[in-house]
């Protein structure tokens, strides 16, 4: 997964290096649509929520999207390897007007409990017998 | 003005923080796992998760011109890292809200991001705002 950072890339851009960035965006991401690496993409709307705290009673407005570490989209990648997806990463045409890509492989199993092998096992098993209770719930 | 997050029903869940595991016992964690993942399964069947994944710890930060730069990270074990998302597809915002306060990490520290899914880049957005009609493709 790609999470693209900096979503106010544009700020100081003429109108003509706006569009001509705009134009290599899509030719970028219709390229790589095109060899099959895409599986999924889409901007993000700058407002959102956070929820924290038991029960989630903390929802406030954010997350401020004016900073340069904002996530302003993603795109869900069909790469080889790490390296595959760097080089792809490495592509995007926007990267000389300051935003940054984060690239991080997409997991079919919570890390978490790869931090814990000891659950591993006993997770995997009765993780089916409690699915198997909530859909009777 | 018109934004398109007012009639958008596609909203992310980003999970922020993935070292909610400090501190509890097994017992504890693999209770939060298991709920979770129920959670998600529930979520799926009844239309309202299109998908979603945890996201692997190690990564990389790519940046500056021609992407010169490539860093390990992002530093994943912190209470700001990307952990993992849902793709919601709901009512309405207070929907997603309610969705996202479910989620059983909140009570150990985790964070959840609700933002909705834009069907136009805010970049194109803006351009359009500044100058309507100069920008060729802008409404595409």
């Amino acid at each position: 997964m790609l999470l693209f950072r900096g979503p106010h890339w544009d700020r100081g851009l003429s109108t003509d290096e706006l569009q001509q960035a705009i134009d290599k965006v899509m030719a970028w991401f219709e390229g790589l649509n095109k060899r099959g690496k895409i599986k999924g993409a889409q901007p993000l709307g700058g407002q959102g929520r956070v929820v924290s705290g038991t029960d989630g009673r903390f929802v406030v407005d954010g997350p401020f999207t004016e900073t340069k570490e904002a996530v302003g989209g993603y795109l869900v990648l069909q790469a080889d390897s790490l390296d595959d997806a760097v080089e792809i990463a490495q592509s995007m045409p926007t990267l000389r007007y300051g935003i940054s890509v984060e690239v991080r492989p997409i997991l079919a199993e919570c890390p978490i409990l790869q931090r814990h092998p000891e659950l591993v096992r006993r997770a995997t098993d009765r993780t089916a017998e409690e699915l198997w209770v909530a859909a009777a719930a | 003005m018109n934004t398109s997050s007012e009639t958008t029903s596609d909203y992310l869940l980003l999970f922020r923080g993935n070292v909610w595991d400090r501190g509890l016992s097994p017992a504890q964690i693999q209770k939060v796992v298991a709920d979770w993942m129920a959670w998600f399964e529930r979520l799926k069947a009844e239309g309202k998760c299109l998908g979603g994944h945890p996201l692997g710890e190690e990564g990389k930060v790519v940046s500056g011109k021609q992407g010169r730069t490539v860093a390990d990270g992002p530093f994943a074990e912190s209470k700001e890292a990307i952990g993992g998302y849902f793709y919601l597809h709901v009512a309405d915002e207070n929907e997603a809200i309610e969705i996202a306060r479910q989620c059983p990490g909140l009570e150990y520290g985790a964070v959840v991001e609700v933002r909705p899914v834009a069907d136009v880049c805010s970049i194109k957005q803006r351009a359009m705002e500044y100058s309507p009609g100069e920008l060729a493709g802008a409404n595409a």
